[in-house]
C-alpha cells in the first residue's frame, strides 16, 4: 500500500515536472512568434509606406489628368524627368543634382511652381518655393539656392519646359 | 506529507509562472505588448497593406482607361522640334520652322503677330498638294497692294510641299521650299516640316490625331 501511494505520487512529479518543462517550450515558442511578428510588421511597414507613395502618385496623375495644365515628373533616382499633359509624355529630359546634399533629403510628393524668374541674359529660373530650384546648368551655381536643392538641366532641355510651364503648376517627386 | 503537498504546490506556481505568456517592452514605448496584441497589430497591418493594395489597383486601372495607343504630336516651339510619340515611345523627331515672333502693321493700322498658336490641337483634315491662298499679311509684308477676297493671284501652288495637316484657324503643318530655315522661327504661324519627315508623318496621323504645342 505504501508502495502504491510512493508510486503515485512520483508518477504525480513526473507529470508536474513534465508540466513544467512544456511550459518553458511554450515560453520559447512564444519569443520566436514575438520575433517573427515584429520583423513582419518591419516589412509591412515599408510595404505600406511604399503602397502610400504609389498612392500619392497615381492620385496626383489622376487630378493632373483633369485640370488643363502641363506639369512635371522628376525622378530623383534615375535623374531623369518628364513635362507631361494630360498623362501624355511631352519632353524627356535629363537633371544633375545639386551636391548640397539638400536633395538626399528629399520626400517623394508634390510641389508647386510659385515662381519664373526670366532672366535678361536667358538665364531663367524656376522656383518651387522653398523646396526646389530647377535652372539651366551653369558653372557659377545660382543664387536662388542657398540651401535648397537645385536641379540642373541643359539649355536646350530647359528653355522649352521654362516657358511651358505656369506659375502654380505642379511636379511631383519621386526616388 | 505535508512537505510533499508543500513541494507539488511550489511546483505548480512556478510552471504557471513559466506557461504565463510574459509581457514585454514595445521598443522605447511605454505601453506593454502582448503576443495577442502584437498579433493583432500585424494583422491589422495587413489589412492596411491590403486596402492599400486594392486602391492602387483601382487607379491604376482607372489611369489605363484613360490611356490610349493613339498616336500623338507633341510640338516645341523654343527649340523647334516636332516629336511623334505613341505611350512612352518617340516614333519620329523632326527639325520644323515655327512663327517667327515678328510683328507686321499695315499702314491702315491692321497688324500681324506671326506666332504659332499654343495648346491642345487637333488635326482636322489631311491634304495632299496643298494650294497656298495668300492671306493679306504676305501682300503688306512686301510692300504690295491687297488684291481683293477671291481674287485667283492670291492661289499659290508648290510652296507648302506635298501635303499638309490641317490644325484650324488657318494653321497648318506643311513642308517648305525654306529647308535651310528648318530648325529656327521663320514661319506665319504654321509649323512647317522636311520632305521627309512631312510624308511620314502624313502617312501615321489619321484626323483627330492630337497636336499637343508648347
Amino acid at each position: 500500500m505504501q508502495n502504491v501511494t510512493i508510486k503515485s505520487r512520483a508518477a504525480c512529479l513526473l507529470l508536474l515536472i513534465s508540466l513544467l518543462f512544456v511550459g518553458m517550450d511554450g515560453n520559447g515558442q512564444e519569443q520566436d512568434e514575438r520575433a517573427e511578428l515584429l520583423e513582419q510588421q518591419k516589412v509591412l511597414r515599408a510595404k505600406i509606406e511604399t503602397l502610400r507613395h504609389e498612392q500619392d502618385f497615381l492620385i496626383f496623375e489622376k487630378t493632373l489628368y483633369a485640370t488643363n495644365s502641363k506639369y512635371l515628373i522628376i525622378d530623383l533616382g534615375t535623374k531623369k524627368g518628364q513635362l507631361k499633359y494630360k498623362n501624355r509624355v511631352l519632353k524627356d529630359f535629363r537633371f544633375t543634382a545639386s551636391a548640397n546634399g539638400a536633395v538626399d533629403a528629399f520626400k517623394p510628393g508634390t510641389l508647386t511652381l510659385t515662381k519664373k524668374i526670366e532672366d535678361p541674359g536667358k538665364r531663367h529660373v524656376l522656383i518651387f518655393g522653398k523646396s526646389l530650384v530647377i535652372q539651366w546648368k551653369r558653372p557659377a551655381g545660382s543664387p536662388y539656392a542657398a540651401n535648397i536643392p537645385l536641379l540642373s538641366l541643359s539649355n536646350r532641355d530647359f528653355q522649352p519646359i521654362f516657358y511651358a510651364v505656369e506659375e502654380g503648376a505642379k511636379a511631383y517627386i519621386m526616388r | 506529507m505535508r512537505t510533499i503537498k508543500n513541494i507539488i504546490l511550489v511546483i505548480l506556481l512556478l510552471s504557471c509562472c513559466v506557461m504565463t505568456p510574459s509581457p514585454v517592452w514595445a521598443g522605447e514605448a511605454t505601453a506593454l505588448v502582448t503576443i495577442d496584441a502584437l498579433r493583432e497589430q500585424t494583422h491589422a497591418m495587413e489589412q492596411e497593406a491590403a486596402v492599400l493594395e486594392e486602391e492602387n489597383r483601382g487607379l491604376m486601372k482607372m489611369l489605363k482607361e484613360m490611356e490610349d495607343d493613339d498616336i500623338y504630336l507633341v510640338v516645341d516651339t523654343e527649340s523647334n522640334r516636332l516629336t511623334m510619340r505613341q505611350r512612352n515611345r518617340i516614333i519620329l523627331t523632326a527639325v520644323v520652322g515655327t512663327g517667327s515672333r515678328q510683328f507686321v502693321e499695315e499702314e491702315t493700322g491692321r497688324n500681324w503677330y506671326f506666332e504659332t498658336p499654343t495648346g491642345s490641337l487637333t488635326v482636322l483634315g489631311k491634304e495632299r498638294n496643298p494650294v497656298w491662298i495668300r492671306p493679306d499679311w504676305s501682300y503688306v509684308e512686301e510692300n504690295m497692294p491687297v488684291p481683293p477676297e477671291n481674287d485667283p493671284d492670291r492661289i499659290v501652288r508648290g510652296v507648302l510641299g506635298k501635303y499638309a495637316l490641317i490644325l484650324g484657324n488657318g494653321y497648318k503643318i506643311h513642308g517648305t521650299k525654306y529647308t535651310e530655315l528648318l530648325g529656327t522661327h521663320f514661319t506665319h504661324g504654321c509649323i512647317s516640316v522636311g520632305d521627309k519627315d512631312l510624308e511620314k508623318l502624313y502617312r501615321s496621323v489619321k484626323i483627330g490625331t492630337k497636336v499637343y504645342i508648347y
